[in-house]
């Protein structure tokens, strides 16, 4: 097999090219790993070129036209908010025509031919690209008063899912000595059961590769998380935090589903209680797999040993997480509480975002280890050039996830991370990064800069202020 | 390198003893100063009555002075200005020509025309020199002045000119002043002070005024500083942090001035396309309101609204990018260090040409982004380091919603549509219309932020004579019209 089409196949399907052993996926050895990466690379800019406008406009601007070495990649990552450059505006008002040409620009999914104008909401526009195209988007939380929408097709999902469940067995079978063809999860889903962010659209994606039927999906709610819900609530909290909410637009259609969204959401929190005393009555003794952020797993365990359970499910079950508490204050002991209701004696911490298809799970030693198709790059945070390979560098994250066939992957991040590409005491080989990963837009700010020009955020500090005295 | 020592100085005693290490976060540099909690004592003027050597002092005796310091603050003579220029480029975030225009504009500040000006718009040289006399209706004579108190000054520290600023006005009003330095200018009023030192260490203007470092909201420092029988008032430039730290202070007694932030807006009417003059002239006013000290003011350009479609709006962006990369090196370069988040933003928008279209930001030298749509950019509160965003309106109706209490000045093109929207504008919430061209150029001696500082700092008292034979006595007054209004 030549180089090229080994980088092909290690590229689009990597469970398939090693095997489906997560063990493998870790063990190649450093060079052949960033060989077989380079050429994967050069393989996608080669393909995709002349497919994505963005893309191509971006190489002409850089003047690069090859990918000789693995640092000319980096002159052609996208930043992450080219996922959100269009005017926000237009989502408000519904003005999905020009946004789906907009969103065209970055796949090969040809969406020009797609009729979007009956198309009143986000929930029905992202109805009709679900229908008619092979596009499964997943957008953001919408959180900052935006929303970005991510390209993914349903093959890069279906690989996605094949590769995510090999990384199932790190404690079960850790050799990967077992096939595991035909062993599916029952998934305790907290949460809607379907949606379409990039954390809702999970149980739907996953189903056929790792749930193998509907039966397995244990979801909080039925029905569908209103992605037009989640905009209308970041709209609001970012305005209402710049004291702006006079000024907000909204779409007078959702105003009235409003209170619909309120209550869901309000449901989904009471809920949870219930939803830990059936999932135990249903569920005990058989393995699973339990996937929430921090805070979740901690507020379900509590309720679950609260109510007398422990160790309710099988050993070998799986807890994974990530994502940190999403503000909650936990008790240091909150994963002994988890595995101590649950019954496992091991959680698996993941790092993930949006743009990687890929959970990269931490080792032993506490450092996460990027899949082999993700490439992983540190910039310096300020100048934005690449920082050396070697050691362990600190800055900002970009990647690129090879595994990204109709649209481009490489992205520079908004995380802060430290990289160490040596081998990691653990024994694996692919680059690993520390425990410590944060936002940079969390630290911006200096040490006592008084400067009477004004800045976002101290208006959103200003407004925190005000209706915490005002509450 | 050793570090930067950075004394206070105390009513007219330079102390560079007992140093303690501040600062050096976040890439900047750190430095040694005087541990303010040994300071304590010396910083603020505790009895009242010792302003009395001030009061005394003829206001031309004032402005005698400090038009002796402006002319000691020369870069060619003052070692003390020279070095302080020096070390400021370790910490301001302007790039070194642009830190050096600044300090070279400094003397300018304390002429005596200029600080005449200051004095006689502001308050009226009479109300600082003595009492003024006003007859009432009532057939009472009041005589009003202006009179000093006991102030500390929290100043901003992205242009030295604020530290400047706050001195003259202090000695104008014969206040007391103690001036908290900010860590990104910790040099500048240090500096003025020293000068003041050399020439006259007894003089009452440098008698009357303090300058130290301590880390703002430091409540060892503010605790025992912000108490009435210490000061008066404070002045509190700048962020929101600043103010918080302030807030808890606030008492009967003790008076808070605040100089919010503010960004600024700039509007440009269909007449810039009249002419190829009009259109060049236009672009060279507003990259001058974008780019004048590295847009580090919240006086800069940010957000232009210009009534045009989007052709003739990127026409206009090309052209200011370029009168952008002509304007002299005195007042404006490439970014120092270029917010690499707004880098960011401005690379994710050539994606989308549909919407928007970019000039520059190519490296640090600055963009003009041209909205497509009648909208900002979804970052224009981040706009910084010469990074502008054009946003074309059919017609004015669209701006109006934009301007708000933060908006501070408002640059328009042409005039006479100033003269048009100030009624409307001013309504909205802005505090300062001006010809395009000269956002980043104020007069100090006008009102500031829709207020008047130096009014505001000032103590207005009253001495009211009240003859029986010209008002009736409230003692004389039958039970029945028996009031103080009467």
């Amino acid at each position: 097999m030549s180089v090229v089409n080994d980088a092909r196949e290690f590229a689009t399907a990597p469970a398939e090219y090693f095997g489906h052993s997560w063990h493998a996926m870790h063990h190649l050895e450093r060079d052949e790993l960033e060989e077989l990466q380079l050429h994967a690379m050069r393989l996608r800019f080669e393909e995709l070129r002349d497919r994505i406008p963005v893309l191509d406009r971006l190489a002409s601007d850089q003047r690069i036209d090859a990918i000789d070495r693995r640092e000319d990649i980096v002159g052609l990552l996208f930043q992450h908010t080219v996922f959100k450059s269009y005017p926000a505006s237009l989502l408000v008002k519904s003005k999905f025509a020009p946004i789906t040409k907009w969103l065209d620009r970055l796949t090969t999914h040809d969406l020009s031919q797609v009729d979007v104008s009956q198309c009143r909401s986000i929930d029905e526009w992202l109805d009709v690209l679900d229908s008619e195209t092979e596009l499964r988007v997943a957008h953001s939380s919408g959180t900052a008063g935006t929303m970005s929408f991510y390209p993914r097709g349903a093959s890069e999902w279906r690989q996605m899912m094949d590769g995510i469940k090999c990384g199932l067995f790190q404690f079960s079978d850790p050799l990967d000595e077992r096939d595991h063809s035909e062993d599916y999860f029952d998934l305790i889903w907290p949460l809607f059961r379907l949606g379409r962010s990039a954390i809702t659209r999970f149980p739907e994606q996953a189903l056929p590769v790792i749930l193998g039927s509907p039966e397995r999906l244990h979801a909080l709610r039925d029905g569908r998380l209103s992605s037009d819900g989640m905009f209308l609530a970041g709209r609001l909290a970012a305005a209402e935090a710049r004291g702006e909410v006079d000024q907000v637009d909204i779409n007078p259609a959702l105003i009235e589903r409003r209170d619909d969204f309120v209550r869901e959401q309000r449901e989904l929190q009471g809920a949870l209680d219930r939803f830990v005393n059936e999932m135990a009555r249903e569920l005990e003794g058989r393995r699973v797999w339990l996937l929430a952020t921090w805070n979740t797993l901690f507020n379900m365990a509590q309720a679950g040993l609260d109510a007398g359970m422990e160790s309710v499910f099988a050993a070998d079950s799986l807890v994974s997480t990530g994502g940190g508490s999403k503000g909650q204050a936990l008790p240091e002991d909150w994963e002994e509480t988890v595995k101590r209701f649950m019954g496992v004696d091991r959680i698996q911490h993941a790092y993930a975002m949006t743009e990687m298809a890929a959970l990269n799970r931490m080792c032993e030693h506490g450092r996460y280890h990027f899949e082999p198709w993700i490439v992983p790059f540190v910039l310096d945070p300020d100048s934005g050039e690449l920082l050396p390979d070697e050691g362990e560098q600190t800055g900002r994250c970009a990647i690129f996830d090879l595994m990204a066939e109709s649209y481009w992957g490489g992205t520079i991040t908004g995380d802060r991370i430290s990289l160490d590409r040596s081998p990691c005491t653990c024994g694996r080989t692919t680059p690993h990064a520390a425990r410590t990963i944060e936002r940079f837009s969390d630290q911006r700010g200096g040490d006592d800069k008084i400067t009477c020009a004004s800045s976002d955020e101290a208006h959103a500090k200003a407004l925190d202020f005000l209706t915490d005295r005002l509450a | 390198m050793a570090a930067v020592i950075i004394p206070a100085v105390l009513r007219g005693k330079v102390v560079t003893d007992e140093l303690v290490a501040f600062g050096g976060r976040s890439g900047d540099q750190g430095f040694l100063a005087p541990d303010p909690s040994r300071l304590l004592d010396r910083l603020p003027l505790r009895d009242p009555a010792g302003l009395r050597d001030l009061q005394e002092l003829p206001f031309d005796e004032i402005v005698a002075f400090l038009a002796e310091v402006g002319r000691n603050l020369s870069l060619n003579t003052n070692p003390v200005l020279r070095e302080a220029m020096d070390q400021a480029e370790g910490f301001s975030d302007a790039t070194p020509p642009l830190v050096r225009s600044s300090f070279e504009q400094l003397a300018g500040f304390f002429t005596e025309a200029s600080v005449r000006e200051m004095a006689d718009t502001a308050i009226g040289i009479p109300y600082l020199e003595g009492w003024v006399p006003h007859h009432m209706g009532d057939g009472r004579v009041a005589a009003i002045r202006a009179i000093g108190a006991r102030t500390v000054h929290i100043v901003a520290g992205n242009s030295p000119l604020i530290s400047a600023l706050s001195i003259i006005r202090n000695a104008l009003l014969r206040s007391d002043a103690v001036i908290k330095a900010p860590s990104n200018d910790p040099l500048t009023a240090v500096a003025i002070a020293q000068t003041m030192v050399a020439i006259d260490p007894g003089h009452p203007v440098t008698r009357h005024l303090a300058v130290a470092y301590w880390k703002g909201g430091d409540t060892s420092i503010e605790e025992a500083l912000y108490q009435p029988r210490n000061i008066e008032k404070i002045v509190a430039w700048g962020g929101f942090a600043s103010v918080t730290h302030v807030l808890r202070y606030v008492r009967p007694g003790l008076e808070l001035i605040t100089l919010d932030p503010k960004r600024s807006a700039t509007i440009i009417g269909p007449e810039a396309f009249a002419s190829e003059t009009a259109f060049a002239d236009v672009a060279r006013r507003a990259a001058t309101d974008i780019g004048a000290v590295n847009q580090l003011g919240c006086v800069n350009a940010r957000v232009i609204y210009v009534i045009a479609d989007a052709q003739d709006a990127n026409r206009l962006g090309a052209r200011i990018y370029e009168e952008l990369q002509q304007l002299p090196e005195h007042l404006s370069t490439p970014a120092l260090r270029f917010d690499p988040e707004l880098r960011g933003n401005v690379q994710a928008l050539k994606a989308s040409p549909d919407f928007y279209e970019v000039y520059g930001g190519h490296s640090d030298e600055g963009a003009v982004i041209v909205s497509q749509l009648d909208e900002p950019v979804e970052f224009h509160r981040a706009l910084a380091d010469r990074v502008a965003n054009i946003v074309p309106l059919n017609d004015i109706s669209g701006v109006l919603p934009r301007i708000n209490a933060s908006t501070q000045t408002i640059g328009i093109y042409p005039d006479s549509l100033k003269t048009e929207l100030r009624d409307t504008l001013a309504m909205h919430g802005a505090q300062r219309l001006v010809s395009l061209g000269y956002a980043a150029h104020p007069n100090m001696a006008l009102p500031q932020d829709a207020l008047e500082p130096m009014r505001r700092m000032a103590r207005w008292v009253v001495d009211e004579d009240c003859d029986p034979a010209q008002i009736t006595p409230l003692w004389a007054t039958a039970a029945t019209t028996a009031g103080a209004s009467s």
